[in-house]
Formats: structure tokens, sequence, C-alpha cells
């Protein structure tokens, strides 16, 4: 089921996706892009069990969105950039195909009808 | 679920449709501007339900392929066609980064023309699609703004942090 190999890779993108899609899962990677926190000080801003935080921790590091030290007892939760950055990059590259494409269209079509003036001209 | 989940882009552009058309329907002219900056060539453009575009794009090393396959084709108003990923061999592939993106979207492009400017409107739903497709494209949708917006927040504050 483990399927780190795989996941380093290529990061399997729609785990990522849906793990941001929840707002308290937002705010514990917006805490720990300032620096590893554990589980209860992760859950401190939160009026959220200690269980209910670690459900969302599972889900973002199963998205390889976060590492969980292994040793210590704490715990605590680290920050991955690279699969956050390939979703972002991911989703940019979608959001901005057909607007960039168009932009380009607009090139071919203001050439297109800088020819047709000039055929008219020459006729 | 009733409601499938859309991409909706719309443009103005400032051409007669019969350019605009034009544009879209010839491929020594659609090459020139599908794809941003990337390198796209058309293998195959057989415009007429039934046909297919078959659709290269190149950056780096990479190559992109899709296969698109028209549906219904009315000059010089309305373009419909199915939208899919493929193989070097346009064999329809699922994204190896987004095992659940959908399939295939089916994608509409209108083109009316108003004091001759035109309108383009875009729409991509996804066809045939199984319940985790659907989840994958409503989230990548919904999250567009607010979402993914906060992902780069949180990747610009790691990164701000890193340097400081």
């Amino acid at each position: 089921m483990e399927q780190i190999g795989y996941m380093s890779t290529a990061p399997n993108l729609d785990a990522v996706f849906s793990a941001l899609a929840n707002p308290t899962r937002r705010a514990i990677l917006a805490r720990l892009a300032k620096g590893n926190a554990s589980v209860n000080e992760l859950a401190a801003p939160f009026e959220m069990s200690q269980p209910a935080i670690s459900k969302h921790l599972k889900v973002l590091e199963r998205a390889g969105l976060i590492e969980r030290g292994v040793d210590e007892q704490r715990r605590p939760a680290t920050l991955k950039a690279d699969n956050m950055a390939a979703a972002m990059d991911w989703l940019e590259q979608f959001k901005v195909f057909w607007g960039n494409s168009f932009d380009q269209l607009d090139e071919v079509l203001a050439d297109l009808k800088r020819a047709q003036a000039q055929e008219k001209k020459d006729v | 679920m009733s409601e499938l989940p859309e991409y909706k882009i719309e443009r103005i552009f400032d051409a007669p449709r019969e350019l605009v058309w034009r544009a879209w329907t010839d491929p020594a002219l659609l090459h020139r501007w599908y794809g941003p900056n990337v390198e796209t060539t058309i293998h195959q453009f057989n415009l007429k339900a039934g046909g297919e575009w078959h659709n290269e794009m190149q950056w780096g090393d990479t190559r992109d392929y899709s296969k698109m396959a028209f549906q219904e084709v009315i000059e010089p108003e309305r373009i419909v066609w199915h939208h899919s990923s493929t193989d070097a061999d346009w064999n329809i592939i699922t994204n190896p980064m987004m095992p659940n993106w959908p399939r295939v979207l089916l994608t509409t492009v209108t083109f009316e023309e108003s004091d001759g400017k035109t309108t383009v409107r875009l729409t991509q739903v996804p066809l045939d699609a199984t319940e985790a497709e659907i989840t994958c494209f409503a989230g990548a949708m919904a999250n567009m703004d607010h979402g993914w917006g906060a992902g780069f927040t949180i990747l610009e504050t790691m990164f701000a942090e890193l340097q400081a």
C-alpha cells in the first residue's frame, strides 16, 4: 500500500489537490511553512481534538505534503515543498493554458487582418 | 451528482467571426497559437463529426500528446470535441501525475459575432467520468481561486523563511 518509491518519482497530484481542498489542512500547512510543529502545537489554535488533527496530518502525509519525525515521541511534522510545488505548477499550467493561448491567438488574428488589408491594397 | 463541475473561459477577439473560425480550423494557423510558449505540431486534423485532431506539444525535453475527437462541427459557430491525453500512438491514457483527472473532457467552443468582434466561449466538463474523476475535477475548479492561492501563499512563506 505504501508506494514511497512511486511517490518520489511521480507525485500523486490528485491526493495533493484533495488534501489542499480542506481549510483546516491548509491552515496546518501554513503553520508548518513557518517551521516544524508537534500535534499539540498544531492543535492549539484550532477547536479540535488531537485525534482530529492527527487525522488531518495523516491525509497530508499520504499526499506527500508533510513528513513526520519517527524517532521522537512528539513526532514533529515538517512541510515538504516538492509535491506542493508540482501540484501548483500543474494547476497553473491548466489555468493559464487557454488564457495564454488566446493571447497568442490575438497576435495571429492581428497578422491575418494585416494580410487581408494588404491584399485589398494590392488588388 | 446532479451538476457536473465545469471549466469556463470567455474572450472577445477584435476580429470578424470568419477570421476567428479560420484561425481555429486551419492547422497552419492553429499550431501557431494553441499551447502557450510551446512548440505545437498538428499530426492530424480532420474537422468533421467523427474526425480527429492529433496534437503534440513540446517544451524542453517534454512531449505532450493529446487527441481531440470531433463530435459536432457547425461552421462558423460551434465545435464540440472529446479532449484526452494520449501516448505517442494516440491511445487515451490517464495522466500519470493525476490518476483521477478525467480521461475525457467534453469541450464546447462557440463563436458569436457582434460589431465586427467575436466572442469565443469555451467550456470543459468531464465525460462519462467516475465519481473520483468528478471529485478531482470539481476540486481543481473550486480551488482554482482560494485553494490554489493558499497553496502559493504557503510556498511563498516557506521560501521566504528558508531565505531569511
